[in-house]
């Protein structure tokens, strides 16, 4: 098994790598062999790596996130699950370059710095708790990706509205597709999210047990973490009801997607770093 | 000469020195193809022909051995079908023989000779051509191989390249813009404004490419009326024909805008826009202005969520990807030139056939003595055994024989090579003075044949 994921280490960045040039490929040449390619190697690698995480979980008892190298591993991993949801409902392929390289970074980055063994947080081995971590990943990546979709939006329509008739013009997906893109990512964001938060609640208390009596005294649902996710939440559900029904479509749609997702990344790192949290996985004993 | 006694020709005016009059002149329909196969079929040394005509080219390939009186025949037979010789002969021609018209044939099939630089149309038009020709008489081999090589010559320069990548027309670079913001036409509309000969070849365009449905406006309802009648052919109301005062409400009930109307000043102002723009809720507006004067005002394009285009603009995409397409020159060359070989490997295998099936008769006539022999004096099974083993004989020395030929170092050495081989193993007269082995190898399967006649290499 430990020789296994010792294999895996080597594999998996080679994959992302392969995966990356399929995809530079695709949007290069947009011929039907590369496309062909992506698409195998696309749930190849997304296999080879749940199984790489399976054994993971199989030696050390915990999900692969007890180091921020597990977690940038775990990360990329998430990136592909959702790009390959995403992809595989509006089977366009061109954009799969910029996820994959940002994947193949993420890979890459984890298996070249990876240590032994790293020290495990014993909350990591609580089904409950790795249930409600995954959803957050999930979700949040789906978020990330609706803003890059978003960006991708605005780049093709600044060149649209500039008559710059340059590669983007040639190579990227129309901006009706990149909307739906950018708004399916959201629409697998948002519920991943909720049942990520929804979860959370219900093992809050569970976990106090497992935690120093300090961290467990703390444990509150009004944390600031929580709060703000539900905020979060509401938002994106809005921003999808108003692309449903009140038709908030283009360029205003896409920079809005843009400013909410900087609005979470800059408030998340606020409250991170300045606001105290039980969800703080810095301090030892921290859930 | 290519193969034998077998030449290539090719007779033609394409757009590069004929202007379009004598490119029309020139054109041979299915009629007159027919009228020209039945006067060739009967002239001594005529083989077959394919006439290819476009609306860019009209070409004539033919195949003939010696005897064909070449510019004599084709000028009577030409005339005979009522096409005027003098075209294929005067200053706007282009008359081409063996290497030069093979590939010349594969050059126009990769779309590489097209005044639209690897346009796709040319390779449906040649298979038909060559399907037509094909049901009138009975094609040459060299003509048939010519042709099966430039359609792969074609297909490949097509599948291995991009030179057939972008529009390179001003009416498919208006569909591949609105490709840029509509993913599948089908699901959206679009407007005409205007009801002139410009707008209904844009519209007509636009609706080959799919557009989910047309509203027509025009000053003039009747014209309106008939453009709509016109394109929905009779079937279906795909097309609508609407009052010229309902062109501010049609506006919120589209998404492309085609405007082609010859008024002097702009009949699609920034109000009515931003008036259709609050009930389209923000979806985009993609307006193209192909008139002159211009028909949108230049502060539409401030309108949010509106892109206004003009013929400049569709010009520069055709440019660009013209360019695009120039740049895949050399890969095709490259695919040209190797599917190039490939026709003068089989040429000059054709060549060697007739030699070499005299040596393999001679060999398989002394295995069959020599088994014969084995099982008159064994058994069935060692005589099946002995033959199984010379067959694998004969197959080795024959490979290495034609390994031999193929890689002569000269045409020189090769014919010499070729005479060698007729000399020694084609079957002779038995009543020749001086045969040899003709009491032991009575060959009667292949005449005796000329000698190879000296080819031009392609």
């Amino acid at each position: 098994m430990r020789l296994a994921l010792t294999v895996s280490e080597v594999l998996l960045p080679l994959l992302y790598l392969m995966l990356f040039v399929a995809y530079l490929w695709v949007f290069y040449e947009n011929r039907k062999f590369a496309h062909r390619w992506a698409r195998r190697l696309l749930a190849t690698t997304v296999v080879a790596h749940l199984a790489a995480s399976a054994i993971h979980a199989g030696v050390h008892h915990h999900l692969p996130m007890a180091s921020p190298l597990e977690f940038l591993s775990l990360l990329a991993l998430s990136l592909l699950l959702i790009y390959a949801v995403v992809e595989r409902r509006l089977r366009v392929r061109e954009t799969g370059f910029l996820v994959t390289g940002v994947a193949f970074l993420l890979q890459f980055i984890s298996s070249a710095f990876s240590v032994a063994e790293p020290a495990a947080n014993p909350l990591l081995e609580d089904p409950g708790y790795a249930g409600h971590a995954v959803l957050v990943l999930l979700a949040y990546t789906a978020l990330s990706l609706s803003f890059l979709y978003a960006i991708l939006y605005l780049v093709l329509e600044r060149q649209l509205a500039r008559k710059t008739f340059g590669l983007f013009f040639r190579r990227l997906p129309p901006l009706e597709v990149l909307e739906r893109m950018s708004v399916g990512a959201a629409k697998l964001g948002v519920p991943l999210l909720f049942a990520a938060l929804a979860l959370g609640h219900l093992w809050l208390y569970d976990l106090a047990d497992k935690l120093d009596p300090e961290t467990a005294r703390s444990l509150t649902p009004y944390d600031p973490k929580i709060l703000t996710s539900w905020v979060i939440f509401l938002g994106y559900l809005v921003g999808l009801a108003g692309h449903r029904w009140w038709g908030w479509r283009g360029r205003r749609m896409n920079t809005l997607a843009i400013l909410a997702y900087i609005a979470v990344v800059v408030t998340m790192g606020a409250i991170h770093h300045f606001i105290p949290s039980f969800h703080n996985f810095s301090l030892r004993g921290g859930a | 000469m290519m193969a034998g006694h077998a030449s290539l020709h090719m007779w033609g005016v394409d757009h590069r020195l004929a202007p379009t009059e004598v490119r029309e002149r020139a054109h041979i329909d299915p009629e007159r193809v027919r009228r020209l196969l039945e006067a060739l079929a009967p002239e001594p040394g005529f083989v077959s022909a394919v006439p290819v005509s476009t609306c860019n080219r009209t070409e004539i390939y033919l195949e003939t051995l010696p005897g064909f009186a070449m510019f004599d025949g084709m000028t009577r037979c030409l005339a005979a079908a009522g096409i005027d010789p003098a075209l294929f002969t005067g200053e706007y021609a282009v008359r081409l023989t063996d290497a030069e018209a093979v590939r010349r044939l594969y050059r126009v099939s990769a779309g590489l000779e097209s005044m639209m630089l690897g346009e796709p149309q040319i390779s449906g038009q040649l298979k038909d051509a060559y399907r037509l020709a094909k049901e009138h008489h009975e094609l040459g081999p060299v003509l048939m191989r010519a042709f099966q090589g430039a359609f792969r010559a074609g297909k490949r320069v097509r599948t291995e390249t991009k030179i057939g990548e972008g529009a390179v027309s001003v009416a498919f670079a208006a569909v591949e813009l609105a490709r840029r913001f509509f993913a599948d036409l089908s699901r959206h509309r679009a407007l005409l404004v205007g009801a002139g000969e410009t707008g209904a070849l844009a519209a007509r365009h636009f609706l080959q490419q799919g557009i989910g449905g047309l509203i027509v406006v025009n000053r003039s309802p009747e014209r309106a009326r008939d453009l709509a009648a016109d394109l929905n052919g009779g079937k279906g109301e795909l097309v609508r024909a609407r009052p010229w005062e309902d062109l501010a409400a049609a506006l919120a009930d589209v998404d492309v805008v085609l405007s082609t109307t010859g008024s002097l000043e702009p009949v699609i102002l920034p109000e009515m826009v931003r008036a259709a723009m609050r009930r389209r809720r923000a979806r985009p507006l993609y307006v193209l202005d192909i008139a002159v004067p211009r028909d949108v005002h230049p502060d539409v394009a401030r309108v949010d969520e509106t892109y206004v285009f003009g013929l400049d603009d569709l010009d520069e995409i055709v440019q660009a990807n013209l360019a695009a397409r120039r740049k895949q020159l050399p890969g095709a060359e490259r695919i040209i030139e190797e599917e190039l070989a490939e026709f003068r490997a089989w040429i000059g295998e054709m060549d060697l056939r007739p030699s070499v099936a005299e040596f393999r008769a001679y060999l398989e006539d002394l295995k069959e003595k020599q088994v014969g022999y084995v099982r008159r004096k064994q058994s069935d099974e060692v005589a099946a055994a002995v033959d199984a083993s010379l067959q694998q004989f004969i197959k080795k020395v024959l490979g290495r024989s034609m390994e031999s030929l193929k890689s002569a170092e000269s045409e020189q050495e090769r014919l010499q090579h070729l005479a060698t081989l007729h000399h020694l193993f084609a079957p002779h007269d038995p009543h020749e003075q001086h045969a040899p082995r003709e009491q032991h190898a009575p060959h009667k399967r292949h005449a005796p044949r000329e000698p190879q006649d000296t080819r031009e290499i392609l």
